[in-house]
C-alpha cells in the first residue's frame, strides 16, 4: 500500500480518567490541551497530529477519560462511540493506544480488556511507572505484552520519558487486533475478565502487600478532616477570590498606563475630527475600559488550574458533596459551577462528567448564575459609586461577596426547585470520585490555559466589542443636531430616539433611557455595558482608563432626571446590580446551553426565565425601596 | 472456580464496607445490587483488598492504591470479610 498518498491513519487515545491520556497527547502532537488532576478534564474528542519515526503522518484523537465500554456517562458515550465509528463522518480509528496508570493495573486493565474485545488493534502505554515504582510495585511490561498479545510500552508521559519508544511501536504496519482468549469459551464475559485481570497483576505487577501511608494519606487526613477540611477549603477560596483582586492591580496599572500613552499619542498625531472622536472615545473609551480586567480574568483561570492540576478540586468536590445534596446535586456539580464563576462556557462543558441527566440539566440550568468574570467590569463601575468611595476599599469586598452569594444561593434554590419537578432519575446515580494523589503542576499546561484563555478574551474585545463600540458611537453621534450643545445632540442622536423608546420599559427598574440602551448592548455581552455607558454619557478620554472611570463615576452621580431629582440613587444602583447579576446576557452561553443540553428550548427557556427574573427582581427592589422610603 | 466455592463459605461472615471499622483492611467477597456494575469498572472487584480511610455520608478507601470516594448507598453493596 502507498502510505504516502493514503489519508493519514487515525490513533486514538483511550484510558480511565486520570491515566495521563491528554499528557500523552499532548508530548505526541505538542499541543496544548489542558491538563488537569480531576477526572473529566477532556470532555470531547481532541485531534492533534503526530508523525511515525518515518515520517508518515498520523491523526491523534484524545478521548474523554471512561471507566468503562458501557457508556454510563455523556463522556463514556462519546468515546465508545469513536472507537466503534459511530460518529458521523469518521470512521474507526485504526489504532488504539490504551494508556493505563501502570500503579493502577487491577482498576486500568478493565477498560483495556474491554477495548481489546472490540478486536481493534491495540498498544498499551503503560503510563507513570514512576509512580508504580515509587508505590514499591514489581512491573514486567514484557511479560504483560507476551499474555496479552499486544505491545506494551512503559512510559511516564509527563517526563516525556517513553516517547520515543511509542513512536517505534506506532511505526507501520500496525500490529493486528489481538486475540481476547479471555472470552472464548465463558459464559460471563465480566468474570473471566476479573480473573484474567488478577492473574495478569499478580504476574507482572505484584504489589506490596500491606496497604501503604502515601503523602497525600497524611494531607487529606487534615484536608478531609470534617471540621479543619472545612476550615481549609474556606481559607483556600476566601484566598484564591482575595488573591485574585489584589495582585490583578499591578498588571492592571500597566495596561492602563500603556491605553493612557497610545490615546495621548492619538491625540497628538491625529487632528481633530469625527475620526479622531471615533478612535478615543468609541475604540480606546470601548475596547479599553473592557481589556483592563484581563488579569482579574487570566487569575481567575489560573487558581482553576492550579486547583485541578495539584488535585485539589476532587477534594473540594467531595466536602462539597454534602452542601450540593441539599438542593439535589451531587459533589460533582461542584467543578461546572466553580468554573464558572471565571466563565459559563467551560463549566458547562465541564458538566459532562456528571453521570445523572437530570442533575446535569439542573446544573447547566444554574450555571450562568454563578457571577463570571465578565461580570465584574460592570460590578466594578457601579460599586464604588454606590458607596461614595475610590476603588479598592475592603467595604467594596465585601458587597463584591455579597453580590456573589446573591447569585449563588438564588441559583441553588432554582436547582432544589428545578430537581424536584424534573423528578427521579430512572437509574439512580451515586456519588462516586476518584482521588488522584496530590501532585506538583504542572505549571507549562497552566501558564498555556491561561494564556489562550486571556487570549479569546481579547480576541473578543478586539472583534465582538470593538464592533459593537464603533456601531454605539455612530448611533450617537449621528444624526447630528444643528446645534452645538452636547445633550441636544444626544437626544437627535439615532441612539437619544432608541432610548426614549426603551425608557417606559426600564423607568419603573429606576434606569433611564440611556441606561436602558446600555443594558439593551450589554445582552451581545455584558462587559459592553461599561463602555456603553462611557460612550452614551459622553466621557471625554482622560488618557488613563481609572481615571475615565472616576470620570464616569462623577458623571453618572450627578446625571439628573429632567425634573431635576438623581437618576443614580443608591436604590437604582441596588436594582442594576441585581439585575446583572441574574440577567442572562451572553449569546455564546445561550449557545452553548443549546448543544449541550441539546435542546434549544432548555436554553430559550433558561434565557427568558433569567432575563424575566432580573427584570422582576430589579423591579421589586426598586419599587418596594421607594416605597418605604429610600 | 475455587474462589467462588470460598465465597460461598464465607458469605456467612460477610458485612457492608459501611460497617467496617475506619483504618480496617478487609476483603472483597461479592457485590449485589444495582451498582456493581459501576463498582466493578472503578476497581472494586471480587478478592481485591480494601482499607477504609474514613466514614461519613461518603466513604474514601483505598484500593489498589487508588483513593476512592463512594456514596453509602454503594458501600452498602460491597459485601467483605477481614483479613484473616
Amino acid at each position: 500500500m502507498n502510505q504516502a498518498s493514503a489519508p493519514p491513519s487515525t490513533i486514538a487515545l483511550i484510558g480511565n480518567p486520570n491515566a495521563g491520556k491528554t499528557t500523552l497527547f499532548n508530548a505526541l502532537t505538542g499541543a496544548n490541551q489542558r491538563v488537569g488532576n480531576y477526572a473529566g478534564v477532556t470532555v470531547e474528542i481532541k485531534s492533534g497530529e503526530t508523525y511515525t519515526p518515518h515520517g508518515h503522518k498520523l491523526r491523534v484523537w484524545d478521548l474523554p477519560g471512561c471507566y468503562s465500554l458501557r457508556a454510563n456517562s455523556p463522556d463514556e458515550k462519546i468515546a465508545l462511540d469513536a472507537l466503534t465509528g459511530a460518529i458521523p463522518g469518521e470512521s474507526k480509528p485504526d489504532l488504539v493506544v490504551c494508556v493505563v496508570d501502570a500503579s493502577n493495573l487491577e482498576r486500568h486493565l478493565q477498560l483495556a480488556l474491554q477495548v481489546l474485545e472490540i478486536g481493534i488493534p491495540c498498544i498499551l502505554a503503560l503510563n507513570m511507572v514512576d509512580v508504580a515504582e515509587r508505590a514499591g510495585l514489581r512491573l514486567d511490561p514484557a511479560k504483560l505484552s507476551e499474555e496479552l498479545g499486544i505491545p506494551v510500552v512503559p512510559m511516564q508521559a509527563n517526563a516525556k520519558r517513553g516517547i520515543i519508544e511509542l513512536k517505534q511501536a506506532l511505526r507501520f504496519p500496525f500490529p493486528t487486533a489481538a486475540e481476547p482468549r479471555w472470552i472464548d469459551s465463558s459464559e460471563n464475559p465480566a468474570a473471566s475478565r476479573r480473573a484474567l485481570i488478577i492473574r495478569l497483576c499478580d504476574l507482572a505487577a505484584r504489589r506490596p502487600d500491606s496497604h501503604q501511608q502515601t503523602r497525600s494519606d497524611q494531607i487529606d487526613a487534615i484536608l478531609l478532616h470534617p471540621v479543619y477540611g472545612w476550615i481549609a477549603l474556606l481559607g483556600i477560596f476566601f484566598t484564591l477570590f482575595w488573591a485574585i483582586f489584589s495582585f490583578a492591580q499591578i498588571p492592571m496599572g500597566w495596561i492602563e498606563s500603556g491605553q493612557r500613552s497610545f490615546a495621548a499619542w492619538i491625540n497628538t498625531t491625529m487632528s481633530e475630527g469625527d475620526f479622531r472622536s471615533l478612535v478615543v472615545d468609541g475604540v480606546i473609551g470601548g475596547v479599553g475600559g473592557v481589556l483592563t480586567f484581563l488579569p482579574q480574568i487570566g487569575l481567575l483561570f489560573f487558581f482553576i488550574g492550579l486547583l485541578e492540576s495539584s488535585g485539589y478540586m476532587a477534594r473540594a468536590a467531595y466536602l462539597m458533596d454534602s452542601v450540593m445534596a441539599k438542593v439535589g446535586l451531587s459533589g460533582k456539580a461542584f467543578l461546572p459551577l466553580f468554573s464558572s464563576y471565571a466563565c459559563a462556557i467551560p463549566g458547562i462543558m465541564a458538566t459532562r462528567t456528571i453521570d445523572s441527566a437530570k442533575e446535569r440539566l439542573v446544573t447547566i440550568f444554574i450555571a450562568p448564575w454563578m457571577s463570571c468574570s465578565a461580570r465584574l467590569p460592570v460590578y466594578f463601575l457601579i460599586v464604588p459609586l454606590l458607596l461614595h468611595e475610590h476603588e479598592g476599599t475592603w467595604k467594596q469586598a465585601l458587597v463584591l461577596f455579597g453580590i456573589y452569594a446573591l447569585g449563588t444561593s438564588a441559583a441553588f434554590l432554582v436547582a432544589k426547585l428545578l430537581r424536584g419537578r424534573l423528578g427521579k432519575d430512572s437509574s439512580p446515580g451515586h456519588f462516586l470520585l476518584e482521588l488522584p494523589p496530590y501532585r506538583k503542576p504542572q505549571w507549562n499546561y497552566i501558564f498555556r490555559h491561561v494564556f489562550e484563555r486571556s487570549f479569546s478574551f481579547v480576541k473578543k474585545a478586539g472583534t465582538l466589542i470593538l464592533g459593537l463600540s464603533i456601531l454605539l458611537w455612530a448611533l450617537s453621534t449621528y444624526p447630528k443636531s444643528a446645534t452645538g450643545d452636547a445633550a441636544d445632540a444626544l437626544t437627535h442622536s439615532a441612539m437619544g430616539r432608541i432610548g426614549a423608546i426603551i425608557e417606559p420599559a426600564v423607568k419603573p427598574l429606576g434606569f433611564d433611557g440611556r441606561i436602558g440602551t446600555a443594558i439593551l448592548t450589554s445582552f451581545a455581552a455584558r462587559e459592553v455595558f461599561v463602555s456603553s455607558m462611557a460612550i452614551l454619557y459622553r466621557v471625554e478620554e482622560t488618557h488613563d482608563p481609572e481615571a475615565t472611570r472616576k470620570l464616569l463615576r462623577d458623571r453618572l452621580a450627578s446625571a439628573s432626571w429632567p425634573d431635576g431629582r438623581r437618576i443614580f440613587t443608591p436604590l437604582s444602583l441596588v436594582s442594576l446590580l441585581v439585575f446583572f447579576i441574574y440577567a442572562m446576557q451572553c449569546l455564546p452561553t445561550t449557545a452553548v446551553v443549546a448543544r449541550e443540553s441539546g435542546s434549544w428550548k432548555w436554553a430559550l427557556g433558561q434565557f427568558l426565565f433569567m432575563t424575566g427574573f432580573a427584570y422582576a427582581a430589579a423591579l421589586v427592589i426598586f419599587q418596594v425601596g421607594k416605597l418605604i422610603g429610600y | 472456580m475455587s474462589h467462588f466455592l470460598a465465597t460461598d463459605l464465607e458469605i456467612d461472615s460477610a458485612m457492608t464496607l459501611n460497617q467496617v471499622k475506619v483504618g480496617c483492611d478487609v476483603k472483597i467477597r461479592v457485590l449485589s445490587g444495582p451498582g456493581c456494575e459501576r463498582l466493578r469498572d472503578l476497581g472494586f472487584c471480587e478478592q481485591l483488598q480494601v482499607r477504609k480511610l474514613a466514614g461519613g455520608r461518603n466513604l474514601i478507601c483505598s484500593i489498589c492504591g487508588t483513593r476512592m470516594a463512594i456514596s453509602r448507598e454503594l458501600a452498602e453493596q460491597v459485601l467483605v470479610s477481614p483479613i484473616g
